[in-house]
């Protein structure tokens, strides 16, 4: 008689114990699911809103006047280009996409404008990201609109700004704000422009949204604080950093209930395996009398466990993923259906994990099974 | 064929010691059908499980043909069991989720001993059960059960079957026909130790032999 082919029978024979047990393992896995799923989404959204978010975060000299930058979105003081470099050195940091600039409001063919010098962006080791922002070639400009539109420029024109010849790489379209009104070129030359080597006004970069309690503005000074003493921190608030609490506060309460849930399901499990076990307690006596071995009447048991994890892997997908989909856009407004979608790859990791999972909860009842000594169970009753 | 001596088992329980067998020497031949008697408690059960290589004693040696059973590997012991000895309980020990052909197979599986399922059918059309094949135990009466259960110890054609109280849940007519059938395997030349309250039982056997307290009486 194969081993399996009993495993089939049993489960057909004592339903209720295999429907239990896979019921507690389809707990398991749903609750992983779904949290999984979530988690991805919750990703997925805080990477787009912080796209959308621009730079947020504006690091200026210590001395530079706020009242003036947040007048003008200038600062009037400039410190290091070092510092950006500094900063990009940090590993696990709340912030991303390091853009150093070099500002300054000058007057150009009778035009007031802000030239604009951009270093290429940045990030810190293992945060690789695309970058937020074109990058300009040394010898290059960016025109912005309106100053475009007033003095004529055009793409291809080659401008003198301050005796630096600068090759007009692009028109920008209109944006309705202060960006009509630079001319963008790199760094080098913008500090060749202005007389001011090594030096920027700012940097600008963009927080992680990933602030669970507190201001995150506090944070991110502390942090930047600690980096560049003679530095000051301006975040633009926004309502996404307020969902983004919200939404690390859900996730927290899963994530501590996440190993709960788990211990609950697996003494679950293991509880039905010691019932099951002592249900065949003359079964596994009548084995042993029969001649066989510990590994086979381990496999019965194991096998059992094992065919609990995969129904339960398949049962608790199908559910975890329906409730992620169902109750996921209320916690992810913003990008809401088009984020949230079954995470296959989870489905294959369940399928892999839940059997090991149910297995082991069961590993202490199939011990106990082989060590029952037949003289003394077949004597039972 | 088999020579016990000077078995003895003590167990130790909270409650102390208990001297379940003390100093049985015997010698039985092929082709035996041996009835042990003895009150409750006499040791019988204790005394055919060291026969079955299943309980080691505190005391002495069972030898079966050439063998010392306690000398081999608890692993060849368990092969040599499946290959020598069929057992019949007094509780049958059925597997409940088997039907009736599958728990005479389940003997099979271990001794691998050919084409069980021929000889499974064929041992249970002589035991009457050949319309109950695809039976689960619980759909049959306790005579039929024992007989499900010799048909199971019959299956790898062993030298020695151990019977512990095989009719101890039967009533006379079922015992009388699972005794007959005990019976017609000695008659082809098996051995039989057989623990027993019957009188009827006793009738069958070629020898008793009489427990009291762990001795031979
Ligand atoms: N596992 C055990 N632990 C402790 N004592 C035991 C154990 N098994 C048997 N005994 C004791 O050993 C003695 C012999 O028991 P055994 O079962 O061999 O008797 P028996 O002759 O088969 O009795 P019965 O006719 O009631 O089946 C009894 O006193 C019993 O209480
Ligand atoms: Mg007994």
């Amino acid at each position: 008689m194969l081993i399996i082919r009993m495993i089939f029978k049993e489960i057909w024979h004592r339903k209720v114990n295999f429907l239990l047990a896979v019921l507690a393992a389809t707990t398991a896995v749903a609750f992983l699911v779904a949290f999984f799923t979530a988690s991805k989404a919750s990703e997925r959204e805080t990477a787009r809103l912080m796209l959308s978010m621009g730079y947020n975060l504006h690091v200026i000299a210590k001395d530079a006047d706020v009242g003036v930058f947040l007048m003008t979105g200038l600062a009037d003081k400039t410190m290091p280009e070092a510092y950006v470099g500094k900063l990009a050195a940090q590993n696990s940091i709340s912030y991303n996409h390091l853009l150093a600039t070099l500002e300054r409001k000058m007057k150009w063919r009778g035009v007031e404008v802000i030239l604009t010098g951009l270093a290429p962006e940045v990030c810190p080791p293992g945060q690789q990201k695309q970058a937020m922002t074109f990058r300009v070639e040394p010898g290059t400009a960016y025109v912005g609109h309106h100053i475009a539109e007033v003095l004529a420029v055009q793409k291809g024109d080659t401008v003198d700004v301050n005796g630096k010849a600068l090759r007009v790489e692009r028109c920008l379209a209109e944006a309705g704000g202060l960006d009509d009104m630079r001319i963008q070129c790199s760094l080098r030359d913008a500090q060749e422009i202005l007389g001011l080597p090594g030096r920027i006004t700012q940097i600008k970069a963009v927080d992680c949204l990933c602030f669970e309690k507190g201001d995150p503005v506090t944070t991110l000074r502390k942090e930047i604080g600690s980096i560049l003493p003679e530095t000051q921190v301006l975040q633009v608030k926004s309502l996404a950093n307020a969902r983004a609490k919200q939404r690390q506060m859900i996730r927290n309460v899963f994530a501590v209930m996440l190993p709960f849930v788990i211990m609950a399901c697996g003494v679950w499990i293991g509880v039905l395996a010691i019932m099951n076990v002592r249900d065949r307690r003359p079964e596994i006596g009548l084995l042993r009398a029969l001649g066989y071995d510990t590994v086979q009447v381990m496999l019965l048991f194991l096998g059992k466990a094992l065919l609990v994890g995969l129904f339960g892997a398949a049962a608790g997908f199908l559910l975890g993923t329906e409730l992620g989909l169902r109750f996921g856009p209320r916690v992810f407004e913003i990008t809401a259906q088009a984020m949230l979608r079954p995470e296959s790859s989870l489905f294959v990791l369940a399928c892999i994990l839940a059997p090991l999972f149910a297995m082991a909860a069961s590993l202490v009842p199939t011990v106990i099974a082989v060590t029952y000594d037949p003289a003394t169970t077949l004597r039972e009753e | 064929m088999l020579i016990l001596q000077d078995l003895a088992k003590t167990y130790r329980t909270r409650a102390g010691e208990v001297k379940a067998l003390d100093g049985v020497s015997l010698r039985i031949d092929q082709g035996e059908f041996i009835a042990v008697c003895g009150p409750s408690g006499s040791g019988k059960t204790t005394l055919l499980m060291m026969i079955a290589a299943m309980l080691r004693p505190s005391r002495g040696t069972v030898q079966f043909e050439d063998r010392d059973l306690y000398q081999m590997t608890g692993a060849a012991r368990a092969k040599f069991r499946a290959r020598n000895i069929g057992f019949v309980f007094q509780m049958f020990h059925l597997v409940p989720y088997l039907n009736v052909l599958e728990n005479v197979l389940l003997a099979g599986a271990v001794a691998r001993s050919g084409d069980g399922r021929a000889r499974a059918e064929e041992s249970l059309q002589r035991l009457g059960l050949g319309h109950r094949i695809g039976h689960r135990p619980s759909e049959l009466s306790a005579g039929e059960k024992q007989r499900t259960a010799i048909a199971r110890a019959l299956l790898n054609r062993p030298k020695l079957i151990l019977a512990d109280e095989p009719t101890g849940n039967l009533d006379s007519q079922n015992a009388e026909g699972v005794l007959r059938h005990l019976q017609s395997f000695q008659r082809d030349g098996g051995t039989i130790i057989m623990a027993t309250h019957g009188l009827a039982a006793q009738g069958f056997a070629t020898r008793t032999i009489d427990l009291r307290e762990g001795r031979l009486a």
